[in-house]
């Protein structure tokens, strides 16, 4: 069933004032009931010791004949009682209201149901033993009808208190709920341009505010996200600018008048390295925006990631050996992942590292095996990162300036680490830069099972 | 050899016509894909090069029926789709190569030299030479003019690669990919600082070079006149 929050909360407290009001009622119907009762015992209780005075003696017919004028005078003033006399045999002797009751009551206090209306009836011998028996008609119509007056009036107010919380409660929940109403407003004014709108916390209540918190929260991410994917645009817009203007501009002006051969040649050189980078960038961009839409599905084949490591600094030491650096290696683990595409992060990890570590520094990988992870660390000696900047390391486009003036790298892309983290990601780890004085070190955790 | 290209695209197709033929290549070029199909069943090609999309028939159909014609001619697909599923469902049909476009053509080159060289019976030669250098693929020893020269053994592999495919432009990729097994774009110059390193081993001591860069390209190994 789908009721709203507050008709369910007005329906509880309709139910909750009911059931108190009909217990109250009940309680008290009880009471007067009981009261009643004990009034009547009281009064029958007088009454019967009047008439055992009058008829005090009788043990035969012909003996209540004699007392009749006494007790009819008695009787007389007694207008909402009425009496019988059996006699020992349970033979009717005298009828106060012959009309009334057919049957002898049962000894003792009762209540029986007459054609005129209720009575309390007591019976009692008269003068106790197996003599004349007296039953005492009491006619307690009224106390019936003011019962049931009562009765009428409980379920009237369970009726109309039930009602009235009903639509208090429903008006007080929706007046305790406006916040939550004012959130979803803000929620459905939120678009792509107003990403910045954030809910009033400060003046909510308790429960209300950590729901605004994270409702805070998220609309921060959002647009965290959203200012990336736009930087990412006008990055990719920059990035492809630059080149495309300088072989438009390159072109058109080699075009511009007759030169000798060479000069073709050299322009068309020129061309087809800007042509190369530009290939490469769309590549390395595609990659990522797969890895983006977790398109990017990793293989898993067992690797001894030692072995991995060893071929990629085999390959790099090329490198490393032209700017003294050197390269060391520590550790063993072993890893499920895509051999490629392992490869392929590992590598923009140590050329990373190759391009800030100054001549004469030192590259070291250091691999290690828990039961969960494998984490291999690439450390390097150089200059410190800010922390302001660490986390920038693995955002697209981001470049830092190189240990080494003569680093060829000042031409890359920056999209290397973004690239390490995306395949890292794939396989389900993560990757992240620390720094202290004077060393860089990368740290790249995989789980160590499939 | 006789290639046959199916390409849709006019520019794509002119420039790669022009640039195999230039490699020493006869190509038949179709840009439709009922007529790439008709041609390649019924030519006698040593290589066919196929595009995905293309209209009328697509390029997975005219593999399907060009092997289902019993016909092995090596097949090597040029694609702007790179999905995995993709290279999966070429390799699987019987496709020999796949090629995402943007791709540079010595790379192409390369990847045609290679398919074709694999169709052809390959070389048991134990000793490969040029011009005075000779590799000695028995007992891993080089030497020019008689002189014996020292190579670690990814120098040696290097070198065998540029002797076995002499006067062929390898891409620097190709070199990184055969000699160090690393498949993917790296854009470090590991590649030639090894170069560099082989040609003072190489070319430095004798006044005719034999190893010559091709600006953009790559390397080729090759006596040229002095």
């Amino acid at each position: 069933m789908n009721i709203s929050l507050s008709g369910r909360i007005g329906l509880l407290f309709a139910a909750c004032t009911a059931v108190v009001s009909l217990l109250a009622g009940v309680l008290f119907n009880r009471a007067s009931e009981a009261h009643f009762l004990e009034l009547d015992q009281q009064l029958l209780g007088s009454r019967l010791q009047a008439l055992r005075t009058v008829l005090g003696g009788v043990n035969d017919r012909a003996s209540l004949a004699a007392h009749l004028p006494a007790l009819q005078s008695e009787l007389a003033h007694e207008s909402d009682l009425g009496l019988r006399i059996l006699g020992p045999d349970g033979q009717l002797w005298f009828d106060d209201r012959p009309t009334l009751l057919g049957s002898p009551a049962p000894p003792g206090l009762t209540r029986l149901q007459g054609i005129s209306g209720d009575f309390r009836v007591l019976r009692t011998p008269l003068a106790g033993g197996q003599g004349p028996q007296l039953e005492l008609l009491l006619d307690i119509t009224h106390h019936q009808h003011f019962l049931q007056r009562m009765q009428r009036l409980i379920w009237l107010t369970v009726g109309l208190s039930a009602l009235a919380t009903a639509l208090l409660g429903a008006w007080a929940a929706r007046r305790a709920l406006a916040p939550l109403r004012r959130m979803g407003e803000v929620a459905a004014s939120v678009s792509a341009t107003s990403l910045t709108t954030r809910l009033p916390d400060h003046a909510l209540p308790a429960e209300l505010a950590e729901v605004a918190h994270t409702f805070n929260a998220m609309l921060g991410r959002l647009d965290d996200a959203f200012q990336r994917l736009t930087a990412f645009s006008a990055d990719i817009a920059h990035e492809l600018r630059t080149p495309l203007t300088n072989l438009l501009t390159h072109t058109q002006v080699t075009l511009a008048r007759p030169r000798p051969l060479e000069d073709y040649r050299e322009a068309l050189h020129g061309n087809l390295e800007e042509l190369q980078r530009l290939a490469q960038l769309v590549n390395d961009m595609l990659l990522l925006a797969k890895a983006e839409h977790g398109l990017l599905m990793p293989g898993h084949e067992a690797l001894d990631l030692a072995q991995e490591v060893d071929a990629l600094l085999e390959y790099y030491r090329l490198l490393a050996d032209e700017s003294g650096i050197t390269l060391a290696q520590h550790g063993h683990a072993n890893v499920y992942a895509d051999r490629g595409m392992l490869r392929r992060a590992l590598s923009n990890v140590l050329e990373n590292a190759l391009r800030f570590t100054p001549a004469g520094g030192q590259v070291t990988v250091n691999l290690q095996q828990t039961a969960e992870e494998v984490r291999a660390e690439v450390h390097n000696t150089g200059p410190g990162i800010a922390p302001a900047r660490l986390a920038r390391l693995f955002d697209r486009f981001y470049r830092e300036a190189p240990a080494r003036p003569d680093e060829h790298g000042a031409q890359h892309a920056g999209l290397g680490l973004a690239i390490t983290r995306s395949i890292v990601r794939a396989h389900g780890g993560g990757i992240h830069a620390e720094s202290g004085q004077g060393w860089v070190r990368l740290v790249i955790r995989l789980p160590a099972h499939s | 050899m006789k290639l046959l290209l199916v390409e849709d695209q006019a520019k794509t197709g002119h420039y790669l016509r022009q640039g195999l033929s230039e490699a020493g290549y006869a190509v038949d070029w179709a840009d439709h894909g009922l007529n790439g199909q008709h041609l390649a069943l019924a030519g006698d090609y040593a290589l066919v090069i196929l595009d995905v999309m293309l209209p009328g028939r697509d390029g997975w159909q005219i593999l399907q029926a060009l092997r289902s014609a019993g016909h092995d001619t090596p097949v090597l697909f040029l694609t702007a789709r790179d999905s995995v599923a993709d290279r999966v469902h070429g390799l699987e049909l019987g496709a020999d190569d796949y090629l995402v476009k943007p791709f540079a053509f010595a790379e192409l080159l390369a990847r045609v030299r290679t398919l074709l060289r694999r169709s052809a019976s390959p070389s048991l030669a134990t000793t490969l030479e040029l011009a005075g250098l000779r590799l000695d693929m028995l007992r891993r020893r080089a030497e020019r003019e008689g002189q014996r020269i020292d190579l670690t053994a990814r120098e040696f592999a290097l070198l065998e690669l540029l002797l076995r495919r002499q006067g062929e432009v390898l891409p620097k990729s190709l070199i990184a990919s055969q000699v160090w097994d690393m498949n993917f774009d790296s854009d470090t110059n590991v590649i030639e600082v090894a170069i560099r390193r082989l040609r003072a081993k190489v070319d430095d001591p004798h006044p005719a070079k034999l190893i010559h860069t091709v600006r953009g390209m790559g390397y080729v190994l090759e006596a040229r006149p002095v």
